[in-house]
């Protein structure tokens, strides 16, 4: 039976959707079968990302009303064997569903998928309990700023409460640059708030944009560092012990010569 | 920088401006400015009775004063007294209030802080969480930014303290809050408040005790260091 993971953070715009799309299909290149739900009735754009809006017919809110079935709302996504998008609605709002429709929902799909990851709004309302509803893993997602951090920290309260327990950690959007300067939280201090396990770091990497603005996440990007960033992750939930690279470290003397000389570093 | 003259004392009755004799309205204005723009998050949303000790001003200067106070703090200036005049805050205070404020601890266990109930948490305390118990509490873990502790008794926090704690909230000023790490965003013990001075980016080092001492919160280590 498969897995059911929330990808959530309380702040908007701090990445979870960007999350969704590149461990979703992290994981489909890992020949794990996925279904992705966009719950973000209302603001969807999930679809966007993966480059699949103009293939909707049905949504979710299709499917919990009894529209249509499961199987044909869901979008198969040609280019990763074994992905699966279930958009949000976009002409309705978050009260359409209630946690108790995604929670038969989310036990109906893993019956049949290895992964259920679940694209939850912003807030901590209704459209927050009904993407936890079915869940029983949380990825927190937060930016190395004050504010997203509180934020973080309120919805890891909030998981609690509802058994969700053991959230893990993903920093999104670090700057290696700004935090050797002291300009940007490190991921220690982030920690040491939090008090939850890490999973990964991800750094700002306009590559994201390019890649969410062609609909192809970075993560099937082998040049790109967000990519190997969550590559990494998807190998962490497969149960794969992959070290943390210290992103912040100094850069050699080498690199920084060859950077000079003006080649890439490999 | 140097050392500002002007002394804002907080209780939950108000707020005092202690302004240093030979200050001009003009310096009191711009000090009292700076240090609330410093301080914007200690008022935000609060409601204050302001009184002024140790300076005259006259009615166009008071009504520039309230003026900064009002537009500047994000609190809302209920009235602005030279102390000694209009009605003691206390009173007023407690005649506007009644009916609005939450039922008020029981004083019954602030009688003996030393004897109490007592609650103990074993999580950390997330922001957006607020605990309030008619006894003591004993937090085995962080109180993160944003959580509010109101215990009628003392508080310990064996870990990093970040958050608000009220101690003595029923009006035991005998109450004590101690934390192995202590860098609230703010401390109560009954009526008083205190903030914390230093930039708050640096932890405590040493296990700390907050307690009152001649009408003010005061912190000294826990363990006296030789
Ligand atoms: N690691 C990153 N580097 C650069 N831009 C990023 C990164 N992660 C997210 N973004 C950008 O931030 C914006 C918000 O991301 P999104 O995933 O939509 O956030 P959320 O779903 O949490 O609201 C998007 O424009 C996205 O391209
Ligand atoms: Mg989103």
């Amino acid at each position: 039976m498969g897995e059911v993971i929330v990808i959530t953070s309380g702040k908007g715009g701090v990445g979870k959707t960007t999350t969704t799309a590149n461990l979703g299909v992290g994981l489909a290149l890992q020949g794990k079968k996925t279904v992705l739900i966009d719950t973000d009735i209302g603001l969807r754009n999930l679809d966007v990302v993966m480059g699949l809006e103009n293939r909707i017919v049905y949504d979710l809110v299709d499917v919990v009303e009894g529209s249509c079935r499961v199987k044909q709302a869901l979008i198969k996504d040609k280019r990763y064997d074994g992905l699966h998008l279930l958009p949000a609605a976009q002409t309705r709002d978050k009260n359409a569903v209630t946690p108790e429709q995604m929670e038969k929902l989310c036990d109906e799909l893993k019956e049949e998928f290895d992964y259920v990851i679940i694209d939850c709004p912003a807030g901590i309302e209704q459209g927050f309990k009904n993407a936890i509803a079915g869940a029983s893993r949380a990825f927190v997602v937060t930016t190395p700023e004050v504010s997203a951090v509180r934020d973080a920290d309120r919805i890891i309260g909030l998981l609690e409460a509802n058994d969700i327990r053991n959230p893990r950690l993903i920093v999104n959007r670090l700057r290696p640059d700004m935090v050797r300067r002291g300009d940007m939280m490190t991921i220690d201090d982030i920690i040491d708030i939090l008090a939850i396990e890490l999973i990964g770091v991800i750094p700002d990497d306009e590559n994201i944009i390019v890649s969410t603005n062609r609909g192809e996440p970075a993560v099937a990007d082998a040049k790109s560092a967000a990519g190997l960033a969550y590559r990494n992750i998807t190998r962490r939930i497969l149960g794969e012990d992959v070290p943390f690279v210290d992103l912040t470290a100094q850069e050699n003397i080498l690199t920084k010569m060859k950077k000079l000389f003006g080649f890439k570093p490999a | 920088m140097e050392a500002s003259g002007v002394v804002f004392k907080g209780s939950t009755e108000g707020l005092s401006i202690i302004v240093p004799e030979e200050y001009t309205a003009d310096q009191l204005i711009t000090e009292v400015s700076g240090k609330i723009q410093a301080n914007a998050r200690f008022f935000r949303g609060a409601r204050l009775k302001v009184t002024y000790h140790g300076i005259r001003l006259s009615a166009d200067e008071e009504a520039r004063l309230f003026k900064i106070l009002d537009e500047q703090s994000g609190a809302v200036i209920e009235s602005l007294n030279r102390s000694g005049t209009g009605a003691p805050p206390s009173a007023a205070m407690s005649a506007s209030r009644r009916g609005q404020t939450p039922a008020p601890l029981r004083r019954f266990f602030t009688k003996g802080q030393d004897e109490s109930d007592c609650k103990f948490i074993r999580t950390t305390v997330r922001g957006g969480t607020r605990i309030q118990y008619e006894g003591s509490v004993v937090v085995v873990g962080d109180v993160n930014p944003g959580a509010e502790i109101v215990a009628a008794g003392n508080v310990i926090v064996l870990g990093l303290l970040r958050g608000m704690v009220h101690a003595g909230a029923g009006g035991s000023r005998d109450a004590f809050i101690s934390a192995l790490k202590l860098k609230p965003t703010q401390l109560r013990i009954a009526d008083l408040i205190a903030r914390c001075p230093d930039d708050p980016d640096t932890p405590g080092v040493y296990p700390e005790i907050a307690s009152v001492r001649d009408g003010m919160i005061v912190v000294n280590p826990l363990y006296e260091r030789s």
